[in-house]
């Protein structure tokens, strides 16, 4: 399929992921599923969708994982997809939070002044 | 003088290429001059130095305003100090989206958390400022994260989010009198067993209040209050001329106790 696997990440706890590709497509599609429920046209909602968008246009073109690490430029195939995991977390807590909202909370007067 | 007899060696030197110099008839001085003059030096043009200052400044205000476009509901500011170093300045309750949106988002990736400080300006509402620093390996890159909190007021810990927060915050307790909610374990870390007091403030003296001595008659160690041979004397170290003239503060406000009443006195 994407020729034989490796045998190691070369990295501590973390196993060479059987069948990546895949895994990876699944991921990235979860993730544009789940912030598509954030309103448009706000930042995290258009940045993260490009990223995943970009990085799930490389995997599916390409089926030798050398080529789609090598393309995305952003570690092992093993890490991507950790760090997709992760921002599907934070997807479901930006739900929550809505940071796009404005400010909060107002810095007291001469908070940040210095000296 | 000698400045001018070490110009003269060096020219001579350089006249006579092929004959190496008789070294042990100079002096030390001049030795370091020789090894100078035969060393290739490199030099770095003040463009190239500029343009990279440049690029650096550009690409971290340009993911400040990334961050501004992602999370503009904690940023209070965005600061570029010292020329490369990006900090976002936060209200209290955002702390923990703040780090674990550092932490998680795929553009961020700052993994790592370096340290915890804290710094106490006793003049502001909210005395101290807790500084979080991040370091993303993925990208090569660092920020800081920046919040307030006065005496009384608790600061959520994230030992949830870095679990490595733990000591960091424990030291922050322990130099300031910070206290952080739901931390799993908040007591002293570096003062000794039954010290009072916060060190690290700034109206903590820098002597401290006790002293301890080993007592012959009772056998054990005693703390006992501070005692000097000599009475505490503070230098104004400052130089007569005006060193920041753009930093001058307004002279009525200043903190002068004196001042003030006598000011009243004449009043009345």
């Amino acid at each position: 399929m994407a020729g034989p696997l490796k045998r190691t990440t070369n990295l501590t706890g973390l196993a060479v992921a059987q069948n990546p590709r895949q895994t990876l497509i699944s991921l990235y599609n979860k993730v544009l599923s789940a912030v598509g429920d954030l309103p448009e046209e706000t930042g995290y909602r258009r940045h993260t969708e490009e990223i995943t968008k970009n990085r799930l246009q490389i995997v599916e073109s390409e089926t030798n994982t050398e080529l789609i690490e090598q393309k995305i430029n952003c570690g092992q195939v093993e890490e991507l997809i950790v760090q997709a995991e992760k921002e599907l977390n934070l997807v479901d807590k930006m739900k929550e939070w809505q940071p796009w909202q404005p400010l909060a909370e107002d810095a007291p007067a001469d908070q940040w002044k210095w000296p | 003088m000698a400045a001018a007899g070490l110009r003269c060696c060096i020219q001579n030197l350089s006249r006579h290429k092929r004959i190496l110099p008789n070294i042990s008839r100079l002096t030390s001085y001049n030795k370091t001059a020789i090894w100078k003059n035969t060393r290739i030096l490199c030099t770095v043009s003040p463009s190239v130095v500029q343009n990279e200052k440049k690029e650096v400044e550009t690409r971290l205000s340009e993911y400040g305003r990334y961050l501004l476009d992602i999370i503009p509901k904690y940023l209070q500011g965005v600061n570029l100090a010292h020329g490369d170093e990006l900090e976002i300045l936060i209200y209290p309750d955002a702390l923990i989206p703040t780090l674990t949106f550092l932490r998680d988002h795929t553009n961020a990736q700052f993994e790592s958390l370096v340290d915890i400080t804290a710094i106490d300006v006793p003049k502001r509402e909210h005395r101290f400022e807790i500084i979080y620093n991040l370091l993303s390996l993925r990208f090569n890159s660092r920020i800081r994260v920046k919040t307030y909190t006065d005496e009384l007021t608790p600061i959520e810990s994230i030992t949830p989010i870095f679990p490595g927060a733990n000591w960091f915050e424990r030291e922050v307790w322990d130099m300031y009198g910070v206290y952080f909610a739901n931390h799993p374990d908040l007591r002293r870390i570096l003062t000794d067993y039954g010290f009072e007091g916060h060190p690290q403030r700034k109206d903590f003296p820098l002597s401290g209040y006790t002293e301890i001595r080993y007592d012959d008659e009772l056998k054990r160690i005693v703390s006992e209050p501070v005692e000097f041979a000599q009475e505490f004397r503070k230098f104004d170290l400052e130089t007569p001329w005006e060193q920041f003239p753009a930093y001058r503060e307004d002279k009525q406000k200043s903190l002068e106790a004196g001042k003030e009443i006598k000011e009243e006195e004449s009043k009345k």
